[in-house]
């Protein structure tokens, strides 16, 4: 999959009868654009126009912003730089945010209610740096057979960075729980722009919240968060899918019951057990934790290698909510051990692996990774198919040519 | 290796002994204009005022080919879920352009 193909040609044909739908959503003459492999597209997307410190992105939507990381950028360090970050919102957000007045409720199920300056957040407890993956719970949904509605995400939407942040429960203690917590639910700044229409909000079970490393967070790869990623403060839930990393955090509600919020109850949920694509009305389940992936990200589908020669392919992997625990390259009759290379951040960071393939010896057809972490998680071989396209982690396979 | 593993998290959830000083400052960005632009067809017009007050023409340019149908579907959603401001009479109007204009686009749909 994501074939870097940067076509000109592909967009001067856009201008002509019919047209791509990519193309007019990159009005530039000469824009860049890059191929993210979707079955059936349409698969061209603009890398364009730039947003405020950002590098060269995806441009799967310009409002509210969804940018994507090229594949190539995610493969190049454990630590995706910032600027190569993908941005994911639903709403519109600010734009501006006066630090001085910025305050924090928090509220619902607590003892006392309170409203918290930025430095009372930085100073609630210990300063916690932890390194974690946040991905997009529809990663990769562009790629799903049958195709589902939604972001046509290739699989850039997942970075990993350095937050830094007081731990939540500590932010928590400033108001004390109130006997009966059942969850932790969060808010931000970006709200809808219909009156009626659902609040992006959010919640984790209580004992995710008061877990040691769930963060209320303001750095980000030892800077401030941008403004893109949720300046000042948000919800860093590592091993959890992004979609719980609320940002611009405005709002800590602690609940004594179950969450009936339309992105809980509603949405960001999958079947239960794998279903066939025409069945409906089957029971749902929140997602929430990430299951091991592993991609490659030195050679795209279709690229042509030389014949003859030994082949290293190298790429990136995470374990999900537990540590990574080993990648195999899995091809048509072979297996392949992958060495995991390069620093180790942690159980959620990403993962660095590399592998040779001896020359001549096997087939490039078809080629995938396969991770597996310390639970016992293995990606498996087929996707696990859901109507939103949600927490893919099939292997992912790429056909090489040799010449 | 399992004990390097089980090492990790403590050693990456270490805090600072003494916390450093975090300092804010205001903020603000300007972010790129969104053109709208859709290609020309029956029907435009009611796409940019009904559906773009909230968000990108993108977001339907680039899903794959779906039917009447299954537009009809996400407009349905997108007025009573997501309370986009659709006037009725514009419902046809706006699955019957997003049908037609995949019909000019990249590639075949799966479904």
């Amino acid at each position: 999959m994501s074939k870097a193909r940067f076509t000109r040609r592909a967009l001067l044909a856009g201008a002509g009868a019919g047209g791509l739908g990519a193309a007019f959503a990159a009005p530039l003459l000469g824009e860049k654009l890059i191929d993210l492999g979707l079955p059936g597209g349409p698969s061209l997307r603009p890398l364009g126009p730039a947003f405020p410190g950002k590098g060269e992105m995806i441009v799967q939507r310009i409002r509210p912003p969804l940018l994507e990381t090229p594949l190539k950028a995610l493969g190049e360090s454990v630590i995706t730089p910032t600027e190569r970050f993908f941005v994911r919102w639903n709403w519109d957000f600010p734009t501006a945010i006066n630090v001085a007045n910025y305050r924090v409720a928090v509220g619902g199920a607590v003892r006392q209610p309170v409203e918290l300056t930025l430095d009372e957040i930085v100073s609630a407890g210990e300063h916690v740096e932890v390194v974690a993956v946040n991905q997009c719970a529809g990663n990769g949904r562009g790629l799903s057979t049958p195709r589902v509605t939604g972001t046509q995400w290739g699989n850039g939407a997942m970075g990993c960075a350095r937050w830094t942040g007081v731990r939540l429960k500590d932010v928590l203690a400033k108001a004390g729980i109130a006997p009966g917590a059942k969850r932790v639910r969060f808010a931000g700044l970006d709200v809808p722009p219909m009156e009626g229409a659902p609040q992006f909000i959010k919640s984790v079970p209580i004992d995710i919240a008061l877990r040691d490393d769930v963060l209320v967070a303001w750095g980000m790869n030892g800077e401030p968060l941008p403004m893109m990623h949720g300046f000042p403060l948000r919800i860093v839930v590592p091993g959890w899918f992004s979609t719980y990393w609320v940002k611009m955090l405005a709002t800590i509600e602690v609940l004594s019951g179950e969450d009936d919020g339309y992105y809980v109850a509603k949405s960001y949920r999958m079947p239960a057990q794998p279903i066939t694509p025409d069945e409906k009305d089957f029971p749902t389940v929140s997602i929430t934790a990430m299951p091991p992936r592993a991609l490659i990200t030195s050679h795209a589908d279709g690229e042509t290698v030389r014949r003859g020669a030994p082949l290293t392919l190298r790429g990136i992997a995470l374990g999900g909510d537990a540590a990574l625990a080993r990648v195999d390259l899995v091809g048509e009759g072979f297996e392949l051990p992958c060495t995991l290379v390069g620093p180790d951040e942690g159980p959620y960071a990403l993962r660095l692996w590399e592998v040779t393939i001896p020359e001549g010896t096997q087939s490039l057809a078809n080629i995938g990774v396969r991770a597996a972490n310390v639970r016992g998680a293995v990606q498996p071989d087929t996707l696990f198919w859901n109507p939103s396209g949600y927490a893919r982690n099939v292997i992912e396979r790429i056909t090489l040519r040799l010449a | 290796m399992r004990a390097l593993i089980l090492i990790l998290p403590a050693l990456v959830l270490t805090g600072c002994e003494r916390a450093p000083m975090v300092i804010f400052a205001d903020s603000s960005i300007t972010l790129p204009d969104d053109p709208l632009d859709l290609p020309p067809g029956a029907g435009v017009d009611a796409v940019i005022a009904n559906c773009t007050a909230c968000h990108s023409p993108s977001t339907m340019l680039q899903q794959p080919r779906l039917s009447r149908e299954q537009w009809l579907a996400t407009v349905t959603k997108m007025r009573e879920v997501y309370k986009a401001p659709i006037n009725e009479p514009d419902i046809p109007l706006i699955v019957d352009y997003l049908a037609a204009v995949q019909q000019g686009t990249e590639g075949q749909a799966e479904r």
